[in-house]
Parts: C-alpha cells; sequence; structure tokens
C-alpha cells in the first residue's frame, strides 16, 4: 500500500452543504477503493497566491491516506470533472506504507491527545468527554 | 620617481568571505515542507523567484528538497509563481 497526500481547493463560494457533499463523496471513494483514510485537515478559505477561475480565495481541504493507484486516478477523474473543485495536487508520502504501524501511531495519537485532554478539565472545573475517535474526520463533522 | 613602489598584479584582493551555513544542516529539526510556506518564504525573492544556493549558502541536497517544496507549494497556489513588486 502506499501512502499518499492530497490537497484540493474548493470554490469558497459554496454552500455548507454543496460542499460537504463533496467532502463526503471524496470520502467515500477512499473506502470504495479500500483505502485508509489516516488524516483529514480542512484548512478553511485561504487566500491564493494567484487567481484560480478568477477567485482570489480558496478552501483548501487535506487528505491524508493509504491506497492503492486506482483510487488516485478515481479520485483526481472525479477533481477534474467536477466544477466545484478548482484545483487539486497528489503527492506520494510513502511507497510501502504499512497500514498496523500508522494505525498503532494513531492510536498512540489520539490516546496522547486524550491525556492533554483530561489533564486540562481539573482546571477549568468542567469535565470534558474523552475523546477516543482516532479520526480527525470526526473532528471536521462537529465543526460542521 | 619610476620606480613602481609595488607590483599591483602580487597584490591579492582580498574579498571579506561569510562563510555561510545551511539552515536545515544547523538545525536538525527543521524539516522542508510544502505546507509550511513561512520559512520557504525565506528562500525565494519579493518577486517569488526561488533565491541561488551561492547566496542562501544552503548545502546541495537542502537546495534540492527546498526547490522541490517551493514549486509543490506554487502548484497549489500556496506560493506565487510570479509575485508583484510593491
Amino acid at each position: 500500500m502506499r501512502r499518499y497526500e492530497t490537497i484540493y481547493i474548493l470554490d469558497p463560494d459554496l454552500s455548507e452543504e454543496q460542499r460537504k457533499s463533496v467532502l463526503d463523496r471524496v470520502e467515500d471513494l477512499i473506502t470504495q477503493y479500500k483505502g485508509f483514510l489516516v488524516e483529514f485537515e480542512d484548512w478553511g478559505s485561504r487566500k491564493l497566491a494567484y487567481e484560480i477561475k478568477k477567485k482570489v480565495r480558496g478552501f483548501y481541504v487535506r487528505l491524508d491516506y493509504c491506497g492503492a493507484g486506482d483510487l488516485v486516478g478515481e479520485m483526481e477523474r472525479f477533481f477534474r470533472i467536477d466544477d466545484r473543485v478548482s484545483k487539486y495536487m497528489t503527492i506520494l508520502l510513502d511507497e510501502n506504507a504499512d497500514l498496523e504501524a500508522i494505525k498503532a501511531e494513531m492510536a498512540a495519537k489520539a490516546e496522547k491527545e486524550a491525556q492533554t485532554r483530561s489533564e486540562q478539565p481539573p482546571a477549568e472545573g468542567a469535565a470534558a468527554p474523552p475523546e477516543t475517535e482516532p479520526q480527525s474526520t470526526r473532528a471536521r463533522q462537529e465543526e460542521a | 620617481m619610476a620606480y613602481p613602489t609595488r607590483k599591483p598584479t602580487t597584490r591579492k584582493k582580498r574579498v571579506f568571505h561569510r562563510r555561510k551555513v545551511c539552515r536545515f544542516c544547523a538545525d536538525s529539526t527543521l524539516a522542508i515542507d510544502y505546507k509550511d510556506v513561512k520559512t520557504l518564504k525565506y528562500f525565494t525573492t519579493e518577486r517569488g523567484k526561488i533565491i541561488p544556493r551561492r547566496i542562501s549558502g544552503s548545502c546541495a541536497k537542502h537546495q534540492r528538497s527546498l526547490t522541490v517544496a517551493i514549486k509543490r507549494a506554487r502548484t497549489i497556489a500556496l506560493m506565487p509563481f510570479v509575485g508583484t513588486v510593491d
């Protein structure tokens, strides 16, 4: 399995639902092609260094995932067709990604986060629910 | 009066060179990442051109990865291909 990183730029004027439909579509693609989403990040609306489709701002989304080449091919085909996506870029991070190692790393990271979170609440006086979800996809859903 | 006081050819021109050190070699915690625009900006001119190695002082290995990173950042519109000089 290979590990890839894709950044794509969405039209900043899209409504919340439209944007979500694109994000969900891409996530579905990953599961459909037996990929594994390691990290999801949305950078929000950012200023572009140059105009793309006459727009000076863009909504950046970063995906870190494992999968085979056909997943990347299909994803890029979708990006090319969909005109809500103004630009995309995929980068190969790791030629031989070890899925187990990545999962272990993610679990360790989530545990660490949960630990720092459980340490903080006593100072604030409020008990926050422990975060055990390893996937950052959940974080986006909370924001949405 | 006709004797030259010194031969002009033997006198070497001493240009003071400050040894530039590669930033990434000096600090191994620094990573070159195309998403990290702040660091990359340091290695481009205001116009957006990549600063050559002889000026920036970075080593060959890191300059290579720098150029790749800058070009990637340009592709995804994090950095400009051509900047404007204000």
